[in-house]
């Protein structure tokens, strides 16, 4: 390991790492993942879940490009749902539960079937620099790995505490030992460090748990699944689950206000900023105080273990607390608490201080992915590591391609990037759709349509392995064409015919025509489908792929436009070494935020916090001089 | 090979100007703009009287020296940064209006190291430095063109805000509901159902008041003033009348007909409207070549006319020859001219351009007559405001009326855009061109 001259190195073996090394692998980089614990690959440390709202998205958008955690979760879920799914494709939200050793073990599968990728064990201490580069790291037994690129995903393991009550112990995850050294050197090469903390709820026995007083939250009767690899194979693969749904009341609220001294978040222990949307209990109780009741949804962890996860019920109360207020809920009378909530508090990276490829402006070769960033959850994890695997590849100059960067109407994933690096981030950051203001070209049906062809183009894909993707696009887009095509006369036999279906038919139209309808789902005119068109109503997600292209087209035409108009705006590239400084009419401040920040694109200025929209016009104002002169 | 303009560094740069018009007046007030400490360094030099710190804002008689050489004694003002009109350090002088002064004081300050101001340039820093936003720095332009009261009422209620006032209201309730729309898609499980016909009806009523601002807002400010034309016969006392409207002998009057050849326009103030006037040759065939040009000019200009006023000699009878030229000139007022030669009190309107008779009440008829020229708004705004207005209402009602979310919450992102762009938070390259291609010097 320490003799070889690595390309890529990827420090860290969770969901931002896993990818991470996964692409630079595929992009022919000889790679070496170094982890603490080499077993504990793609683990979970909280909820057992892949996708949701936005994060669903971003499993398509890393699927599309190639990525693990699509697949995985595909064969690994317990139980699959579509979130939103009557609010329309822009927002519906794939998730799953997942049995969570087997979904390591898949990760660690499909990590290990990866040529060129090697998974070594070691905790990283120092960085070495030569000529102002990466050089290699430098392992805490002394060891010296060389590599051309390195990526950082160091997850909630720098300096981390873990605190349960008014204890404390060193730790990166329950059980895990924190990384301690590697703040220190990033420190050391100029970087601002901040201190964040992310909660976890106790999990229980499932024997110990009364769930006939609990409502049933079973999954959806027809899944559908998240990569489009799991089309060739079963699925779903495993047994599917329910889980149940419970609540808090007023004596848990009122056994929680009792405790609050007891809770490091508010005794001052805790010193790092908590996320505002996934409060802990304590937070929710205290901030919205008139809620009589919270929800708690009870989550098995796997098929083979009776270990349950609580849902909502994340806090860093004493486990004597804790006890009490669980057993305060409806249905966990008598639960038996196997590991109590805790609180991890850890270092993460300012993530201004990168560029929109996620390399460090401080380092050039070493880029951050992940949870290091300021990001919480696996998808987001997942979707940086896949950019930085990329970039760390073209970095190490073995990847002779552009910079990979993805734009704010191309995918969640470059809408998050932007975000980060642009504005920079004062607690975990985490994906909603209110964040893309281009979300109705961001659905998780147009993922493959947007970025299949881009990892292509960037070697994450052979064509062959993008066949079946670009082979259902053009079936999807035929469907449509015939639909457009197969014309419908109002004649009394047609009308008595859809009449009895209840579809009502008074002008000439085409398929496509009634399948705009908002209120006529696609079953009700399957017989009629296939009657005209052969073989439409055989992949029913096609189906309604076409449906919902067919219904929003003439709203996507339009944000597309805005897109683009935003982007010729937006997209005006600003030079490297512009220099702020000189320009008439800056304020101080906005030059300050500009030459800290050096954004690429007019549009990247103008989201940077204190610079404002006159400043950036005068921006353009000069560039478009500058050019004027240039040419002149 | 064509010189390169020097890329300049120029934001640091200490700028000067008049702030006044050229010609000669009682006051003329040169300001300099520039970083702290450099603009008062150029003012010492020329008003070496002024202390190294001057109280702020209090009006110092100084003397003022240009060219080795005492020029001036006047009023001197010191705004330090930030409170100034551009947001950097001000100094102000007020010199007498003579052009030689300013010109000389022009210099010195060039010698002193500041330099002529570019067009706009005292307002752009003004922009830059968060004194303005984009809808009061186009107020300013407009403000400084202003020729008319009405005008001047309606920039003057820009510079001042008013209309970044209403339309940030509307925006402040759109976020709002933006936010609403935004919480029950990425939180369905928090925010239960949605009060979709409450969120309809919000809708409906801030598209309504948009509306309501549209109709509210004036229209571009004048910047064509309406034009008057004075038509009629040869010797109908055309001439006379133009020279007493404009308090001055414009035009040549002589007894002889078919005087005047051509068409003379002047600006005048009729009441509170700057009006163009327009004297033209008497109405009449004629066989003088230039004459007749003449004739067609007038033909022309009284049909273009905002406002025609058709001039009879009241010591004649209405002739044969005036019904007929009436009758091929769109409507117009007749005016009996000469009534100090005939006594006046006759039906129509009278007037004496010699004795000021019946002056009076022509200006007032003139000015009732154009006041439909106008649009009398409430609301100052420019074109470009009332597009966005209209772009924001047709944002708004698609999104009433639309029943899914994500659809909503698009329409409702693009009503806030145009509404931006009003305010400046969505400027564009363009738009600020547009808008400070108004500009001259020293605004």
């Amino acid at each position: 390991m320490t003799g070889t001259r690595w390309d890529v190195i990827v420090v860290g073996g969770g969901h931002a790492g896993c990818e991470a090394a996964a692409a630079a692998a595929r992009l022919g980089c000889r790679t070496l993942l170094v982890t603490s614990e080499p077993s504990a690959l793609g683990r979970m440390s909280c909820n057992p879940a892949i996708g949701g709202l936005a994060k669903g998205q971003v499993v398509r958008e890393v699927d599309a490009l190639g990525g693990l955690m699509g697949l995985a979760a595909d064969r690994t879920g317990i139980q699959f749902k579509v979130l939103n799914a009557s609010r329309g494709p822009a927002v519906r939200g794939l998730r799953c539960q997942s049995d969570k050793a087997l979904y390591s073990a898949e990760v660690a599968r499909l990590v290990a079937g990866l040529p060129g990728l090697e998974v070594a064990r070691g905790t990283v201490a120092a960085l070495s620099v030569e000529s102002g580069r990466l050089a290699g790291l430098v392992l805490e037994d002394g060891s010296e790995l060389a590599c051309g690129a390195a990526v950082l995903t160091s997850g909630t393991f720098l300096r981390g505490l873990v605190h349960v009550g008014d204890r404390r112990s060193e730790a990166g995850r329950w059980g895990e030992p924190p990384a301690v050294s590697l703040s220190g050197a990033l420190q050391g090469l100029g970087l601002r460090l901040g201190r964040m903390k992310t909660g976890t709820p106790p999990r229980v026995r499932r024997d110990s748990l009364d769930f006939a007083r609990m409502q049933r939250a079973p999954g959806d009767p027809s899944p559908s699944a998240f990569s489009y690899r799991s089309r060739g194979e079963r699925f779903p693969a495993l047994p599917q689950v329910d889980c149940h749904l419970t609540h808090t009341n007023a004596r848990v609220h009122e056994l929680i206000r009792r405790s609050l001294h007891l809770s490091p978040l508010y005794s001052g222990a805790i010193v790092g900023r908590g996320p505002r949307y996934c409060p802990s209990i304590e937070d929710k109780v205290v901030r919205f105080a008139e809620r009589e009741r919270h929800q708690v949804f009870v989550e098995p962890e796997g098929l083979s273990t009776d270990w349950t996860y609580l849902n909502g019920l994340s806090m860093s109360l004493p486990p004597d607390v804790q006890e009490a207020i669980v057993r305060a809920i409806p249905g966990l009378e008598r639960a038996e608490i196997l590991r109590p909530a805790y609180a991890v508090e850890y270092d993460m990276v300012y993530p201004e201080q990168l560029d929109d490829t996620l390399q460090t402006r401080a380092l050039p070769g070493l880029f951050l992915a992940g949870q290091i960033n300021g990001t919480s959850g696996y998808e987001e994890a997942a979707g940086q590591g896949v950019v930085a695997g990329v970039n760390a590849g073209i970095a190490c100059g073995r990847v002779a391609k552009p910079p990979f960067v993805l734009g704010r109407a191309e995918a969640y994933i470059g809408v998050m990037v932007d975000d980060l690096v642009t504005l920079g981030t004062e607690e975990p950051y985490r994906l909603l759709t209110s964040r893309a203001e281009h979300r109705l070209l961001l659905s998780a049906d147009s993922a493959y349509a947007r970025l299949t062809p881009k990892a292509i183009a960037w070697g994450l894909m052979s064509e062959a392995e993008a066949a079946p993707i670009l082979q259902r696009e053009e079936r999807v887009a035929r469907l449509s064409r015939a639909l457009e095509e197969a014309r419908l006369c109002p004649d009394a036999g047609t009308v008595a015919r859809l009449g009895g279906a209840g579809i009502a038919l008074s002008e000439e139209t085409t398929l496509a025509g009634l399948l705009r309808r908002p209120e006529l789902p696609a079953e009700r005119l399957l017989p009629f489908l296939e009657e005209l068109v052969p073989g439409a109503g055989r992949d029913r997600e096609e189906l309604e792929r076409v449906q919902g292209d067919l219904r929003y087209a003439a709203f996507l035409e339009r944000e597309r436009e805005t897109a683009r108009r935003l982007a010729v705006a937006g997209g005006r590239r600003i030079p490297e070494d512009f220099p702020y400084r000189g320009q008439p009419g800056l304020s101080a401040e906005a030059v300050e935020k500009l030459e800290r920040h050096r954004p690429r694109t007019i549009g990247q200025a103008g989201r940077i916090p204190g610079v404002t929209p006159a400043a950036v016009a005068l921006l353009l104002a000069r560039l478009t001089l500058r050019g004027r002169q240039a040419s002149s | 090979m064509r010189a390169l303009v020097a890329d300049p560094d120029d934001s640091q740069d200490v700028i000067v100007a008049p702030a006044t018009p050229p010609g000669v007046s009682a006051v003329a007030v040169l300001r300099l703009s520039g970083p702290a400490g450099r603009a008062l360094a150029v003012a010492r030099r020329l008003a070496p009287q002024l202390p190294e710190r001057p109280p702020p804002r209090e009006a110092l008689l100084c003397r003022l020296v240009a060219d080795g050489r005492e020029v001036d004694e006047a009023l001197v003002l010191f705004f330090p940064a930030p409170r100034s009109s551009t947001g950097e350090e001000v100094v102000e002088l007020h010199p007498h209006g003579s052009p030689a002064i300013v010109e000389a004081l022009l210099a010195a300050a060039r010698e002193a190291g500041a330099r002529p101001a570019r067009p706009g340039e005292f307002t752009r820093r003004a922009l830059a430095h968060g004194k303005l936003d984009l809808a009061q720095a186009e107020g300013i332009a407009a403000l400084a063109a202003a020729e008319d009261r009405g005008v001047a009422r309606r920039a003057f209620g820009l510079v001042q805000g008013e209309l970044t006032r209403r339309v940030t209201a509307v925006r402040e309730e759109l976020l709002d509901a933006l936010a609403e729309l935004e919480a029950t898609l990425d939180f369905p499980e928090d925010m239960g159902l949605r009060d979709a016909a409450g969120t309809a009806g919000r809708l409906f009523e801030l598209k309504r008041i948009l509306l309501e601002l549209l109709a509210g807002s004036a229209g571009a400010p004048a910047e064509r003033r309406p034009v008057v034309v004075l038509a009629g016969r040869p010797n109908a006392g055309k001439s006379t009348l133009f020279n007493a409207l404009l308090g001055r002998d414009r035009v040549i009057v002589t007894p002889v007909p078919g005087t005047t050849r051509d068409a003379v326009a002047e600006t005048v103030r009729i009441g509170e409207r700057s009006v163009r006037l327009v004297d033209t040759a008497g109405l009449r065939s004629t066989d003088d070549q230039v004459e007749r040009i003449g004739v067609d000019v007038a033909r022309r200009a009284a049909a273009g006319a905002d406002l025609l006023l058709y001039l009879v000699d009241g010591r004649a009878p209405a002739s044969e020859e005036d019904v007929a030229a009436l009758e091929t000139l769109r409507p117009a007022v007749v005016v009996r001219t000469k009534s100090d030669l005939w006594g006046g009190g006759e039906e129509g309107l009278a007037v004496s351009a010699e004795t000021g008779e019946g002056m009076d009440a022509l200006r007032r008829l003139v000015a009732e007559r154009l006041s439909g020229t106008e649009c009398e708004g409430e609301l100052p705004a420019l074109e470009r405001h009332r597009q966005a207005l209209a772009a924001a209402a047709e944002a708004l009602a698609e999104a009433a009326a639309l029943s899914e979310e994500p659809l909503m919450a698009a329409a409702l992102r693009r009503a806030l855009h145009a509404l931006g762009e009003i305010t400046g938070e969505t400027a564009s390259e363009e738009l600020l061109d547009r808008i400070f291609a108004r500009f001259c010097i020293g605004k």
